[in-house]
């Protein structure tokens, strides 16, 4: 079978054009791995000086609450994403339901999906690897709801770009919780990070989150400290996403942009 | 006796872009419908239409104007207004994985339709897609895609049904059924009706009244006889709302 070089030319250039109309796909080219690497790259680091039981610990909990937000933050922009894809999303739009009520529901269904995804994750993590994240007690809970909080957030703004720049902007939708990951200390303390990026983790509700992981799984106290600057910053993020969704629905509904999501 | 108002539309003015080099996609517009009637929309792409009617669904923010629904103000009272609401259009599918039943449950649930299997029986019987209630709507053809349509269209039986092409890429024999099927329910349910169409002969058949926009101004309006006379200069007892477009869509 012979191959036509002008035809396979045709589709680089045909995926070149789209990525020069669609800057958000370098993030995908680029970004992505320079993240994946600055993330297992300070892992690396925190484990060669570590010299703790706890470490499986650590890493299997901090995956496990870490599934919590990517899951949810991801969720909700991809289900609005399914009606537009679906070309179902004026029909809705044009039904008596608010745009709150729509949110509201693409929330519940994340909600129920990551508390089924949660229910598993503990189960294989209790069977095979003989971690129980339920050792964490009462706190678990608290930890949760605060990841939980942080995740809607991070939706609610995916939306909001969504609907500013229509569902092209997608796949940044996938990728932003992994711009969070390395400063969110997921798998390592915040004190590995260099004290610019250490800065931002503190702004990060999550990243007090897993701070607050490690300190129970290894003291067995639940870390209030954690959880209390975890929860301010949860209402700061919240209150912004909301004043930023209500700021973009209304740019939108103005300039027409809500009926040309498609 | 004067019929009651369903829709009021008042000097309603959209334009999109910059002010200084925006578009004005509504100039100005005011028209209303009685209850009961069918109003054929008409005008060439890029008149206006669409923008109007998302403007009636308060989907686009007009610059200025007003859109009175049920006498209530679009704009503040948009969820109470929309349960006597619906909307459909050839543009917009229902969910391709969703069965047909599944589909009309999730829009009778977002409707508030009383008794919403009864009625999803009584629509799939009426549209003649019983057999087809398990099936999803990928699997459909083009036709029996906008029946399914139709039928969410009607389940809350809308007392204003607003219809953007929702006949557009059919062959004439299914529009020809649908257009029937439909004047059939506005009798018995009393529904009014906004109806858009590139298809004059659709517009001949089903409105009571026409209103001809382009450059997003009203440019003539009346009955289709009456529009036909007018704008043509023809003593005539037959509609020919084709050659009015033409003419409409020519003048300047």
């Amino acid at each position: 079978m012979t191959m036509n070089p002008n035809r396979v030319f045709a589709i680089i250039l045909r995926h070149i054009f789209t990525t020069m109309h669609q800057l958000e796909r370098f993030f995908d080219v680029i970004i992505s791995p320079v993240l994946v690497l600055v993330l297992w790259g300070f892992l690396s680091k925190y484990v060669q000086n570590i010299q703790s039981s706890s470490l499986a610990a650590f890493l299997l909990g901090g995956m496990i609450l870490w599934v919590v937000f990517e899951k949810v933050s991801t969720d909700i922009g991809v289900n609005f994403m399914y009606e537009i894809w679906d070309r179902n999303i004026i029909n809705l739009l044009a039904s008596p339901i608010t745009f709150w009520e729509f949110l509201t529901g693409l929330l519940t269904i994340s909600f129920i999906k990551i508390i089924i995804a949660l229910t598993s994750m503990w189960l294989m993590a209790g069977i095979f690897y003989n971690f129980q994240i339920t050792s964490l007690g009462f706190g678990l809970a608290l930890l949760w709801i605060n990841l939980f909080i942080f995740a809607v957030s991070f939706g609610i703004f995916n939306v909001s770009l969504i609907l500013r720049y229509g569902h092209t902007i997608g796949p940044l939708t996938w990728i932003l919780p992994f711009f969070v990951q390395p400063f969110a200390a997921v798998f390592y303390p915040i004190s590995v990070l260099p004290p610019v990026l250490q800065k931002i983790a503190f702004v990060l509700p999550i990243a007090h989150v897993f701070e607050g992981m490690r300190y129970t799984l290894k003291s067995g106290q639940f870390d209030f400290n954690s959880f209390w600057l975890a929860t301010l910053l949860n209402i700061a993020y919240m209150t912004g996403s909301v004043v930023f969704f209500t700021f973009i629905f209304k740019k939108v509904l103005k300039s027409g942009r809500l009926v040309k999501l498609i | 006796m004067a019929k009651n108002l369903v829709l009021e539309v008042k000097n309603l003015r959209k334009s999109f872009g910059p002010a200084s080099a925006g578009f004005v996609a509504i100039d100005d517009i005011s028209f209303d419908l009685e209850e009961g009637q069918i109003l054929g929309f008409l005008g060439p792409n890029g008149a206006g239409k669409s923008t109007t009617i998302y403007c009636i669904l308060g989907l686009i923010k007009p610059d200025s104007g007003k859109v009175h629904i049920f006498d209530k103000d679009v704009t503040k009272f948009r969820s109470e207004i929309m349960v006597n609401v619906n909307y459909a259009s050839a543009d917009f599918h229902l969910p391709w994985n969703l069965t047909v039943w599944e589909n009309l449950l999730v829009y009778a649930k977002l409707y508030e339709v009383p008794d919403a299997k009864k009625r999803i029986n009584e629509l799939l019987q009426i549209f003649e897609m019983s057999n087809l209630r398990n099936k999803a709507i990928r699997d459909l053809s083009t036709g029996q895609r906008a029946r399914a349509s139709l039928c969410k269209a009607l389940l809350n039986k809308p007392k204003l049904l607003l219809l953007d092409e929702p006949m557009a890429s059919m062959d004439p024999d299914v529009v020809d059924k649908g257009i029937k099927l439909l004047k059939q329910i506005q009798k018995e349910e009393g529904m009014t009706v906004l109806y858009t169409s590139h298809n004059m002969w659709e517009i001949e058949e089903i409105a009571d009244k026409v209103i001809f926009i382009n450059h997003g101004k009203i440019t003539a309006s009346g009955t289709p006889l009456e529009l036909t006379q007018q704008v043509l200069d023809i003593e005539t007892g037959e509609a020919n709302l084709r050659d009015v477009f033409i003419h409409l869509t020519r003048t300047k």
